[in-house]
């Protein structure tokens, strides 16, 4: 663990400012006071268990907003960002965004809340009409329920429909080499958990149907202890795991199952474990964890990510992570439809941004779409490898087609009633 | 619901080992928060709502020590003393202030700690979780007993939780500061007549509870991701434990915390979805039947 | 929010209630209603009704709490779990019956009277301590039922797509501004039969039990009878402020009925103080205004706060209408004695 401080306001600042009860003073995300700025508002978690999510969104955006800045910001306004702590209560991101816009006079929200949040933010979208874009909110229903749909609401973020897709054609091959029959899932009780877990067995099932789920387990959101979770897996004794824990619960998890040999016993399948704040931060990561990517700065193997992720790294003295090329990407397609409009007013850039298509470096080919039929992203690099437990340490990525990914969506949209 | 899967595994001895193993490891290492928590209330009468804060001092400071040092047993000292010198310094500083008032008081003292606590540990360490790592003596493989599967790590740990009831437990009820403690905890007007110091004796405890908190912080640190804000989810289940066995308690915190501790295993074969739930519904029947919990004192 | 401060005069009056105090109070809560609702027409600040509402929201389940905590000397941790039902029940009614406002708002009464007979029932035969354990105990168990049954909850996520609000007696509450002021009709009704209850001879039978229950169940009074009565009462109108928090969020939040809303409401009232009628109210206005700026501010508003709380904890040892009335009462003392 060399990482050393985390960005933005540094906590000496933040001590010296709040010593010399100057707190007041402290107007750390107004970076350009300008007669012509636009204001955009940025509700997310900076405090709490997983301020994480917030700090290393509001770092993917910052990056993004200097160069746009430093070329003219959108339609020659320079922009200026308003981040909000919500503490990660979705009461809270409502009213943090009501008030950047009421108040603040914010003309464009990003919205990087995760699950409940990004519900509570989309209503306030709704209610005010403000342009606003989700960044960090996996949940497939934001988007693809016609009934959450609103023409100002995009979202820039991974969809769990179509991680699962992927995910779920990656493992079939996989337990079709292998044998892989009898499986056991492990997933966090709630929303992103459930569903992602539903959808992941759904498409193994249909890619290898003779697969059987013999093991469900559901810990707590946060659980600090996994010992009664480990040992039911390993009572059951399947030949393959899945498990889409994140974060600081993917770790605990990980060294938990280590003290038990866990991973010597089965094929272990974590769609969450290639980003790097698990991959860092794991001491002991045992070798042949099958992952899908989150972020990662050598998938896609290009020169732009690879610059891209070194960019940040050297600005921000951290790694990316999957919330930060998330967020970035919304500020490059706002820059883009902004160009395209050649505007700065909100509304002239959601038009503009329903089915753009820019070049980016997180894109499976090179570029990433905002699709017009549901205002969701798609076309981002998608793809699973296994783990080693140094750099680059998931060496070989093998890349999910994004054609079989797009029909089974469209089917699966279907199945729920959503078309 | 899967009452297959418990039924099925209350009968295989493999499944019965591992799973009351896990019961026992999950219990050992909450009694060592709650013994502490119980203990404090059994003393100075205040529940000490910034225990959760102790704890994840006490793995935080582990985490650094190893880190320094790559000592495991330096590690645990490190955030056994730390965390008591916390807990004397908050004690003497701030709890010492509001004894005998009104509940409320003592619980808005403890809820600033564990906001200003929370933030401190964001500020010191960073907002990102952390791993501690397993130390290169414990990763070894598990051992099998009557087929059931037991990290020695875990058997380390349970090793030390016992030891801690025990020299707890006869420490109070043998020994001269344990007789002194205990009259303090009965009759502390009295105490401090016969000449006793009785801010040394709240002091000690605290650093003793917050110590054994720290020490279990630090246990643990091996095994589960450090965050600010680590010690809440502890915090709620130590306090049912100690709710459980009767505030005051340390038999009851130790039968409580593995009560807890095989709710949670067996539970989840048997209630994968609502093993959270069960936790406190058992707390809401054993308050309702017996309000000062399994080994508590009747309340008049 | 002077106009509430503007009935400190009256509300900090605990002398036995008479008709002329009665209407006093309701001239006050006239007098606030229309410098409230007329507030609109002399700011276009969006931000200020929006406090306002939220004040609405928060300061009905504080007073509420104040029955509990500071007139019957019941500390409940568990009350956050009425203002989730009522967010909840609201919020499910609206979209799942499909029901008129009116009709939605009071079955989600009778819903949360329900509730809170049968908790109460069994939590105020509990002693102090216990009792605080028993409630908090129960609001967990709601909260884990409401994130476990996903089909009828939405689980974590919430109510999610938004709370129709169909318009009813040419009332619109999809309007900003006419949530607004029903908001405030809530709000100033809420606390002035709140008041009247306080200040009714129940109100002091509840004020006896906490000073000391062995004596008021010597002179005939039914503790246990009169403590459910006030739990329950307390109860409803903490759900009101549920309500009004699903309208404002136009959704419902398993947080909405967290331990966390439960403590809160005790910081408010501490922070207020509990000794008088509007203290609660008080330590609303200073809670949201506090929360709104320190997170403006900075990130650390952990620090900032747990200052704030050591402030009125050690510091002052009261909360701020505490304060105030007894400085009130030390002046006019001196005044007597001087004059």
């Amino acid at each position: 663990m060399t990482r050393t401080r985390k960005p933005g306001i540094s906590r000496r600042t933040t001590l010296a400012l709040m010593g010399a009860g100057a707190a007041s003073l402290a107007t750390p995300w107004v970076a350009h006071a300008q007669a012509k700025t636009i204001k955009i508002g940025m509700p997310t978690i900076l405090s709490g268990r997983v301020a994480q999510l917030g700090t290393s969104s509001r770092n993917g955006v910052m990056i993004e907003v200097e160069k746009v800045n430093a070329a003219g910001g959108f339609a020659g306004r320079q922009i200026e960002m308003v981040v909000r702590d919500s503490k990660g209560q979705p009461q809270e991101a409502a009213r943090v965004a009501r008030e950047l816009v009421n108040t603040d006079g914010c003309e464009i929200l990003i919205d990087a809340e995760a699950s409940s949040g990004a519900f509570a933010v989309h209503e306030v979208a709704r209610d005010l009409g403000v342009l606003c874009i989700h960044t960090n909110s996996e949940t497939s229903s934001l988007t693809a329920d016609p009934k959450q749909h609103i023409p100002n609401a995009f979202r820039t973020a991974r969809q769990g429909v179509h991680d699962s897709i992927a995910g779920g054609s990656y493992a079939a091959a996989i337990a079709k080499a292998k044998g892989l029959k009898k499986w056991a899932t492990c997933a966090p009780d709630y929303a992103y958990g459930r569903d992602t877990t539903g959808e992941y067995t759904t498409y193994l099932k249909r890619f290898a149907p003779d697969i059987e789920i013999i093991s469900e387990s559901w810990p707590k959101l946060f659980q600090p202890d996994y010992t009664e979770v480990v040992t039911k897996i390993l009572q059951a004794k399947p030949q393959a795991l899945y498990t889409c824990l994140w974060g600081g619960d993917l770790t605990s998890y990980i060294d938990q199952a280590n003290i038990y040999a866990l991973f010597s016993q089965m094929e272990v399948f974590a769609v969450n474990m290639a980003d790097y704040t698990a991959l860092t931060v794991v001491k002991n990561l045992p070798k042949g964890i099958h992952s899908g990517n989150r972020y990662i700065k050598t998938y896609p193997a290009t020169a732009e990510n690879a610059a891209w992720g070194d960019a940040y790294k050297a600005k921000y003295n951290e790694y990316p992570t999957n919330w930060s090329w998330e967020n970035a990407t919304a500020i490059m397609l706002l820059a883009e439809a902004s160009k395209k409009a050649n505007s700065a007013d909100g509304k002239k850039i959601a038009e503009a941004l329903k089915g753009l298509k820019i070049k980016s470096p997180f894109g499976a080919d090179g570029t990433v779409t905002m699709r017009a039929e549901d205002n969701t992203l798609v076309g981002y690099a998608i793809g699973w490898g296994t783990t080693i437990p140094q750099e680059p340490y998931v060496p070989e990525v093998k890349p999910g087609d994004w054609k079989t990914i797009l029909e089974l969506e469209a089917e699966w949209k279907k199945s729920k009633g959503y078309t | 619901m899967d009452l297959d899967a418990l039924t099925g595994c209350l009968v295989t001895s493999a499944c019965l080992v591992t799973q009351t193993t896990s019961g026992l490891i999950i219990g050992m290492l909450l009694f060592l928060v709650a013994v502490g928590l119980t203990l404090i209330f059994g003393v100075l009468k205040v529940v000490n709502f910034s225990h959760g804060a102790f704890y994840m001092f006490g793995a935080y400071f582990a985490m650094t020590a190893y880190q320094a040092t790559g000592s495991f047993a330096l590690a645990m000292l490190a955030g056994a003393i730390g965390t008591a010198i916390i807990g004397l310094v908050f004690e003497r500083g701030f709890m010492s202030r509001v004894y005998g008032r009104d509940v409320l008081m003592q619980l808005l003292v403890c809820y600033a700690f564990v906001l200003i606590f929370d933030d401190v540990v964001r500020m010191i360490w960073g907002p990102e979780f952390k791993s501690m790592g397993m130390p290169a003596a414990f990763q070894v493989v598990p051992l099998f007993i009557a087929g059931g599967v037991v990290p020695p790590y875990y058997l380390l740990l349970i090793g030390v939780a016992l030891a801690a009831a025990l020299v707890l437990g006869l420490g109070l009820a043998r020994t001269r500061i344990g007789k002194v403690i205990r009259a303090a905890a009965h009759n502390p007007g009295m105490v401090s007549a016969l000449g006793i110091n009785t801010g040394l004796i709240y002091g000690g405890v605290f650093a003793l509870g917050g110590g054994l908190a720290g020490l279990a912080g630090a246990l643990a640190a091996p095994v589960r991701s450090l965050t600010p804000g680590m010690g809440f989810s502890v915090l709620i289940e130590s306090f049912i434990v100690t709710v459980i066995g009767g505030m005051g308690s340390i038999l009851g915190a130790l039968v409580g915390a593995l009560l807890i501790g095989l709710i949670r295993s067996f539970g989840s074969l048997g209630f994968p979805l609502f093993t959270e739930g069960l936790m406190y519904l058992f707390m809401v029947i054993v308050l309702v039947s017996r309000p000062s919990g399994l080994f508590g004192k009747e309340v008049a | 929010m002077s106009e509430l401060q503007a009935g400190q005069g009256t509300a900090l009056d605990v002398r036995a209630d008479t008709k002329s105090t009665r209407y006093r109070d309701v001239l006050i809560a006239l007098a606030a209603f229309v410098i409230l609702a007329l507030l609109p027409a002399f700011t276009g600040s969006k931000f200020l009704l929006d406090f306002v509402i939220r004040c609405a929201a928060y300061g009905l389940f504080a007073t509420s709490l104040n029955l509990l905590v500071g007139y019957t000397g019941l500390t409940s941790f568990g009350h956050g779990m009425f203002f989730g039902l009522g967010a909840y029940g609201f919020g499910l009614m609206m979209q799942k019956a499909g029901v008129s406002v009116p009709v939605a708002f009071v079955s989600t009464l009778l819903i949360v009277l329900v509730f809170a007979a049968v908790i109460g029932a069994i939590c105020v035969r509990l002693k102090e301590i216990y009792f605080a354990f028993v409630t908090l105990a129960f609001q967990m168990l709601i909260h884990s039922t409401i994130l476990s049954w996903v089909s009828f909850t939405g689980g974590d996520q919430g109510l999610r797509g938004g709370i129709p609000r169909p318009p009813f007696l040419g009332i619109d509450l999809s309007n900003h501004l006419h949530l607004y002021v029903f908001s405030c009709a809530l709000l100033v009704l809420g606390l002035l039969l709140m008041r009247q209850i306080a200040q009714s001879p129940f109100g002091y039978t509840l004020r006896m039990i906490r000073d000391n229950a062995t004596r008021a169940s010597f002179v005939g009074i039914d503790v246990y009878r009169a403590k459910l009565t006030i739990f329950v009462l307390a109860a409803l109108f903490a759900s009101v402020g549920g309500m009004i928090m699903a309208l404002f969020v136009s959704g419902a939040y398993p947080e909405f009925a967290y331990w966390t809303i439960s403590g809160e409401g005790i910081f408010i009232n501490m922070l207020g103080g509990v000794t008088t009628f509007l203290g609660p109210m008080v330590g609303t206005v200073l809670l949201l205004i506090l929360n709104d700026t320190v997170t403006r501010l900075t990130e650390y508003h952990g620090i900032v706060l747990g200052i704030v709380i050591l402030f009125f904890a050690i510091g002052l040892r009261k909360g701020l209408m505490d304060f105030a009335w007894e400085w009130y009462v030390q002046r006019r003392d001196a005044a007597k004695e001087r004059g």
